[in-house]
């Protein structure tokens, strides 16, 4: 049986090679080439033909989950995987909306990632743990999870305003800044001021 | 000659398990454990006594300048080699204030790895290329004195702050740390004091800044 041909795209070099020792060590698969960016990742796949493009979310140059809409449109051949370290819904509904067939957390074991380059191959799809919960949500729907005025509240909550203060400055009542600051919560699964504001920090709306 | 005992800890399993394929290359380094939790590390330290600990410096629940300093106390014979993303100003120098003898940033390559874990094995350092320019760089600037907020705070305090940060309440954090909670109240107390931070949200941005979580 042949091969299967990989592409690995991160830009951290030694993780990279530990991915390709790992990837290398299975006798199924074949690592046909490694590059650090987005650009040259789109590049690479159109002259190297590879089955699966494992590729992190977060690159230099041109960003994972526009490197993989691109590779879907002009090397439709080659099945995406995304890896990436955050656990963020919105990210993965990108990667699927880009036409990624599967996002692996880094906390997975080798083992894991065999299995789903392996799975990608054969044209299954495999997400991460509670990442499955994310993609069986209306997929394709809505890129943005939260409404422009969520936004606006998670925004102001994430810079240590309270309730009030917030309701104040967006002339709405304490009530309805509490119903948005709930939606906030459900929709992205996080508890925490903490967490709001991490989540905050990682999409640019506070810094 | 003896192998070069190596500790690896790093949250990212796939990634540290890559590492230890590149390792497990060099002939003489035997991998005597892998962690992916800062505490967690610590107790293995002090059992296994690594000539070398391979640390990450965004962990969960005790980041990787916490461990390097309180490794520092608990196996001081272990050489703390700070695996990290970011040629970032603060994060080197309070790896090198917490006793770290190496710092390499994550695209240096597979033999760059092997290198640095051989040179802090020889009781030497190592730097990569882009961190030496900053540690240079910030020595020549100030001896090498610029202020810290973080380094006003105690250990204990930047604890409480990580753990904070990661979401977790005061009774969570009593737990974690094993003491009381109105023991982690004062701490939070004064932290935010000295840092002139009035609220939570404040408390999580200054963290993320200062690179305690990601």
């Amino acid at each position: 049986m042949e091969k299967v041909r990989v592409l690995i795209v991160d830009d951290h070099t030694v993780v990279r090679r530990g991915l390709r020792k790992i990837l290398e060590s299975t006798p199924e698969i074949e690592v046909v080439g490694e590059v650090g960016d987005g650009s040259q990742a789109v590049a690479a796949a159109d002259q190297l033909s590879p089955d699966v493009v494992l590729m992190d979310v977060s690159l230099p140059v041109l960003n994972g989950i526009e490197a993989a809409r691109r590779i879907n449109a002009e090397t439709p051949r080659a099945r995406i995987l995304m890896l990436s370290m955050h656990a963020d819904e919105q990210y993965v509904r990108q990667s699927i909306n880009a036409g990624a067939r599967g996002y692996l957390l880094k906390d997975a074991d080798d083992q894991d990632l065999v299995e789903a380059v392996l799975a990608v191959r054969r044209g299954e799809t495999r997400y991460s743990g509670t990442l499955a919960r994310a993609v069986s949500v209306e997929c394709g729907c809505s890129p943005e999870i939260l409404s422009p005025r969520e936004r606006e509240v998670l925004a102001m909550i994430c810079s240590g305003r309270t309730n009030r203060e917030v309701a104040e400055h967006l002339g709405l009542s304490v009530n309805t800044v509490e119903t948005h600051r709930k939606h906030i919560i459900d929709k992205l699964d996080l508890h925490s001021t903490a967490e709001l504001v991490r989540y905050a920090i990682r999409h640019g709306m506070v810094s | 000659m003896g192998k070069i005992r190596v500790l690896l800890v790093d949250d990212h399993t796939v990634v540290r398990q890559g590492l230890r394929r590149i390792l497990e290359l060099g002939p003489e380094v035997e991998i005597v454990g892998e962690l992916g939790d800062g505490r967690l590390a610590l107790e293995a330290a002090q059992r296994l006594r690594p000539t070398v600990a391979i640390v990450d410096i965004s962990l969960p629940e005790l980041n990787g300048i916490e461990v390097t300093r309180q490794l520092a106390k608990a196996a001081p014979d272990t050489r703390v080699l700070i695996l990290s993303m970011h040629a970032d100003d603060a994060y080197i120098r309070q790896s090198l204030r917490a006793g770290a003898k190496g710092y390499l940033l994550k695209d240096a390559d597979d033999q760059d790895l092997l290198k640095a874990v051989a040179a802090l094995h020889a009781g030497g350092s190592y730097f990569s290329p882009a961190v030496s320019k900053v540690v240079l760089e910030g020595y020549l600037h100030d001896g090498g004195r610029a202020d810290d907020e973080l380094a006003t705070l105690s250990a204990r305090e930047r604890e409480v702050l990580q753990l904070i940060a990661e979401g977790k309440s005061n009774k969570e954090v009593a737990q974690a740390l094993d003491i009381a909670v109105s023991t982690v109240e004062s701490h939070r107390k004064h932290l935010m004091e000295k840092l002139d931070l009035h609220n939570t949200a404040d408390m999580v941005r200054f963290a993320v800044r200062k690179g305690v979580v990601q």
